[in-house]
């Protein structure tokens, strides 16, 4: 064999060896355990910290909360998906509450081409007009439970049996359901089922009333639908609206807030909700500071009336006993 | 330098070190003979990679022991699980908390343009023969959103006469045959026993190979980290049991995780009670995402 030919084939022995034995050296214990790959790294990545915790770790605190909001339209949407990841809370410190609910909430409801139309979407401008100038989604909804009550309690009561029923409540809701005094509410053209609701509240204890309980109490299931039936075919044409002490126009531009569900002169589009136009200011009055003070409960209400001053609910309670309770004034939209 | 990179450079240094023993052996190898040199070569393999190095054999008998019965934890063994993704165009809304949970869950860098998972809108205008595009990365939606840190799909196509429109969610799909594995150099890149592809950060070098390879574009190269990175179905948490952030914050279900070993898992059921079609099934890769309600423009 040539010299150089030997030479070469040395050379190529060599780096052979070199080769052999480098490669074990260099080779890490666990590449190859499993494939051409490091095994090790496959618990490595593993190991790595969970940042969303889901809703079964926020159970353990927040029992209530929880207990709400899983009974309710929004069980899908967890807690972290609007409260931002739990890891190292409590610890860390609170989870934020989301300062913007309009740009959170229109995320997901916005209408927009493209969403399933299961989907429940609104326009912003047409749902929450004031939206551009701080109105918030939670005002009147709570986002543990976004749905709104609406009208699903049919009422089909007999007027006739109502009226008899009635007799007992006129001494303070007046013969024809127009109140004598400032302070009890006019039941006169009420909506049936927001007056049939009610009254069902009084009864079961959901809502209390000095006067009202006991006489709620007594009320069988018939005689509040055929009560409710009654008042509600009642006419509110003779309704005087009483003496206000709030400023009217004022209370008009505050209206603005509530149209949303009472209709832009207190003649709302849904029965369940009550009638405000032409009802007594005295009865707005109590009624609104009680919603704030948390006496009666309503989870839309109490967001509303939260940020109202006195005065506020003097002037609001002005503009709706000015108006007039009958839906003659084509002025209200649906909103 | 932050922390992240000091173990590659540790690495490093080791290499180097090695590299310098090995010069040293060449030259006693040579001396010993062929033969010796290989019989050496061959115990020091032996120790060295460990008993464990039996090829292909799933939980090697010494290797189990040392680790339990299971792999990659004591709590979670690999060869019992067959991870599937299912995903539901017909229900998703778009509003984004996917690609939010999924950066905030994996420490994804916060702009626009690195994501591991992300959400295609498919708009049809009336009398438009092509779909119009986009995702959380369009200028339009960077400013809807108002920053790049926030996602949110502007409401473009309000005013436009829309003919259909909807949305696909779209992830790694972690392909029974993937074309990134193949091309990597380095043996960075790996499908595992369960039926995920993983990226070992220690290992890769950076070089983009796999970013290029993959026909779905899922991964993205982390500048700061020097690695590549993607979906990895979030394999912390699926071997503790929980699902992936994506599915754990999807208010409506549009996708769908589990383990296709168990029939009755929400993939398992979702895969059999629907019409399930893949993206891309011609370019062999044969992957593990599977759509329900999309048009064949998506792909």
């Amino acid at each position: 064999m040539p010299k150089h030919i030997f030479r070469l084939v040395c050379l190529i022995f060599g780096g052979l060896v070199v080769a052999l034995i480098a490669i074990p050296i260099l080779t890490v214990d666990s590449f190859y355990r499993f494939g051409h790959y490091r095994a090790n790294s496959v618990p490595e990545i593993a190991a790595q910290e969970p940042v969303y915790q889901t809703a079964r770790y926020c159970l353990a605190c927040h029992t209530a909360r929880v207990a709400q909001w899983s009974a309710n339209s929004h069980k899908s949407v967890t807690c972290e998906i609007c409260h931002g990841a739990a890891q190292g809370h409590p610890a860390n410190g609170k989870l934020p509450i989301p300062k913007d609910p309009v740009k959170l909430c229109t995320l997901c409801h916005e209408a927009m081409p493209g969403r399933p139309h299961t989907q429940p979407q609104i326009e912003v401008a047409k749902h929450n007009p004031y939206a551009s100038s701080g109105q918030q989604c939670t005002a009147c909804h709570n986002p543990h439970s976004p749905k709104i009550a609406t009208a699903l309690v049919k009422v089909a009561g007999n007027a006739a049996a109502g009226k008899q029923r009635a007799a007992s409540c006129a001494s303070c809701h007046g013969e024809e359901g127009i109140s004598p005094n400032d302070t009890w509410p006019n039941l006169a053209g009420q909506n049936a089922a927001y007056l049939a609701r009610i009254l069902a509240a009084y009864k079961s204890g959901d809502q209390k009333d000095v006067a009202m309980t006991p006489l709620a109490q007594e009320l069988s299931d018939a005689d509040i639908q055929n009560l409710a039936t009654y008042y509600a075919g009642l006419s509110c044409k003779a309704a005087p609206s009483g003496k206000a002490v709030g400023d009217a126009a004022a209370g008009k531009v505050l209206a603005k807030n509530c149209a949303g569900c009472h209709g832009d002169t207190g003649l709302g589009s849904n029965p369940a909700w009550p009638k405000l136009a032409a009802q007594k200011p005295g009865y707005l009055v109590n009624v609104l500071k009680s919603f704030r003070a948390g006496l009666r409960e309503d989870p839309m209400m109490a967001g509303a009336s939260r940020s109202l001053s006195d005065t506020d609910i003097a002037n609001l309670a002005a503009y709706y006993a000015q108006q007039s309770c009958q839906p003659a004034t084509q002025g209200r939209k649906t909103p | 330098m932050n922390e992240k990179t000091k173990p590659s450079l540790d690495a490093r240094r080791a290499f180097l070190g090695k590299l310098g023993f090995a010069a040293t052996c060449t030259g006693a190898a040579m001396g010993v003979g062929a033969l010796g040199a290989i019989q050496t070569a061959a115990a020091k393999s032996e120790s060295s990679s460990g008993a464990a190095k039996s090829g292909p054999v799933p939980t090697g008998a010494k290797g189990a022991s040392a680790e339990g019965n299971s792999f990659p934890t004591p709590d979670y063994d690999w060869t019992k699980h067959k991870w599937a993704f299912g995903v539901d165009a017909t229900k998703c809304i778009g509003c984004l908390r996917c690609v939010e949970a999924c950066k905030r869950e994996n420490d994804v860098p916060g702009n626009a343009h690195q994501f591991r998972t992300w959400v295609e809108r498919y708009v049809y205008l009336d009398g438009e023969e092509n779909a119009r595009i986009d995702s959380h990365q369009d200028p339009v939606n960077i400013e809807a959103s108002g920053s790049q840190k926030e996602y949110r799909f502007a409401n473009r196509y309000k005013d436009a006469k829309v003919d259909k429109a909807f949305f696909v969610p779209k992830l790694c799909n972690h392909c029974t045959h993937p074309a990134c594995v193949q091309v990597c150099p380095v043996g960075a890149t790996y499908r595992t026993k369960d039926g995920v592809v993983l990226i070992d950060h220690d290992y890769c070098i950076g070089c983009r190979y796999c970013v290029q390879a993959c026909p779905y574009g899922a991964r993205y190269f982390n500048e700061e980290k020097g690695v590549s990175d993607k979906c990895t179905w979030c394999y912390h948490r699926i071997t503790k049991g929980l699902q992936p952030a994506c599915v754990e914050v999807c208010p409506v279900g549009a996708r769908v995780f589990g383990d296709t070993n168990d029939k009755q898992s929400p993939v398992s059921l979702f895969i059999r009670n629907n019409r399930v079609q893949v993206l891309r099934p011609e370019s062999g890769n044969a992957p593990n995402v599977f759509y329900v309600g999309i048009d064949k423009e998506v792909n």
